[in-house]
């Protein structure tokens, strides 16, 4: 009952916080050569290269990968940047995936 | 003069690229190419001039160019979200990735006998820049996922057999900058191990 109560309270105040995670999606794209994926995920995201490849096989391979998770504002920084360097990136709520 | 070998590092975070003057004529006509491509976007007859200050534009709907549109994507699927989102940001945007492209026609410009040498600020800005003139080319190429039988059999007379070898020929000139690169990324990250 307790956790039931906890967990009904946590999700009123993410409500109206505000606090649903968004993330950021980087979609498939012909013509982005692989070694630039990982290389502008290692360079914006600090992310190793070993993480780096993995987000971009996934893109490859799926199509698309969430690349990072975080506010709405944070995530549309993320998109930005991803697009000032021509990745195909797009953002939305994380709950409507 | 033979043809570019590409770029190499040397020594510490300095990547250097040799180009012959055909080579750099092509080049610096791909970057004026991209500047002015994102200059005819720029936002004509602006009524508010402090809008135009902090980077606010009159574009809230995508290009209508297949190129522009793909250099300047929507941030959200949805439209209205989408138009929001561009208003705000895409001059700076436009900004940023016309920055990349004069940055590489300045090295271009003042290389002595054709030598590039670029920090990586400088091979970050160029990065970019080469992907944008691949983005446009690509697009103008019709370049597939899995499939680009349509280019590799071009007649030779067709003027897109051309666009295509340097399509290809960026292609390879990017991943030589990306291997220096991440070479020294990975340095970087063994030496970090190595000190903690």
């Amino acid at each position: 009952m307790v956790k039931t109560a906890d967990k009904l309270e946590e999700e009123i105040r993410a409500i109206f916080s505000g606090d649903t995670p968004w993330v950021t999606i980087v979609w498939d794209d012909p013509v982005n050569l692989q070694t630039y994926v990982v290389y502008v995920f290692m360079e914006l995201f600090g992310y190793s290269k070993a993480r780096a490849t993995e987000l971009m096989l996934q893109v490859h391979n799926d199509g698309k990968a969430i690349v990072s998770t975080g506010s709405r504002e944070e995530m549309e920084h993320d998109v930005a940047r991803l697009h000032e360097y021509g990745l195909w990136a797009t953002l939305q709520r994380g709950d409507q995936l | 003069m033979t043809t570019t070998e590409g770029f190499k590092r040397h020594g510490d975070h300095s990547y250097v690229a040799q180009f012959a003057d055909s080579e750099k004529e092509v080049l610096l006509n791909l970057c004026e190419q991209i500047i002015e491509l994102l200059a005819e976007r720029t936002d004509h007859g602006h009524e508010d001039p402090l809008a135009a200050m902090v980077g606010i534009t009159s574009h809230d709907s995508p290009p209508e160019d297949d190129v522009l549109h793909r250099l300047l994507p929507n941030a959200y699927a949805d439209s209205v979200d989408a138009s929001e989102f561009r208003r705000y940001t895409e001059s700076t945007l436009r900004t940023k990735k016309q920055a990349h492209a004069i940055s590489m026609r300045i090295h271009l410009k003042t290389a002595d006998d054709g030598i590039v040498d670029l920090d990586h600020a400088n091979a970050n800005a160029w990065l970019g820049a080469i992907n944008d003139i691949r983005l446009a080319l690509g697009v103008r190429l019709k370049v597939g996922e899995n499939s680009n039988e349509h280019l590799e059999l071009l007649a030779p007379e067709d003027p897109l057999r051309g666009v295509y070898a340097v399509y290809t020929w960026l292609g390879w000139l990017q991943e030589t900058l990306l291997s220096a690169l991440i070479d020294d990324a990975d340095e970087d990250e063994e030496s970090q191990l190595g000190n903690s």
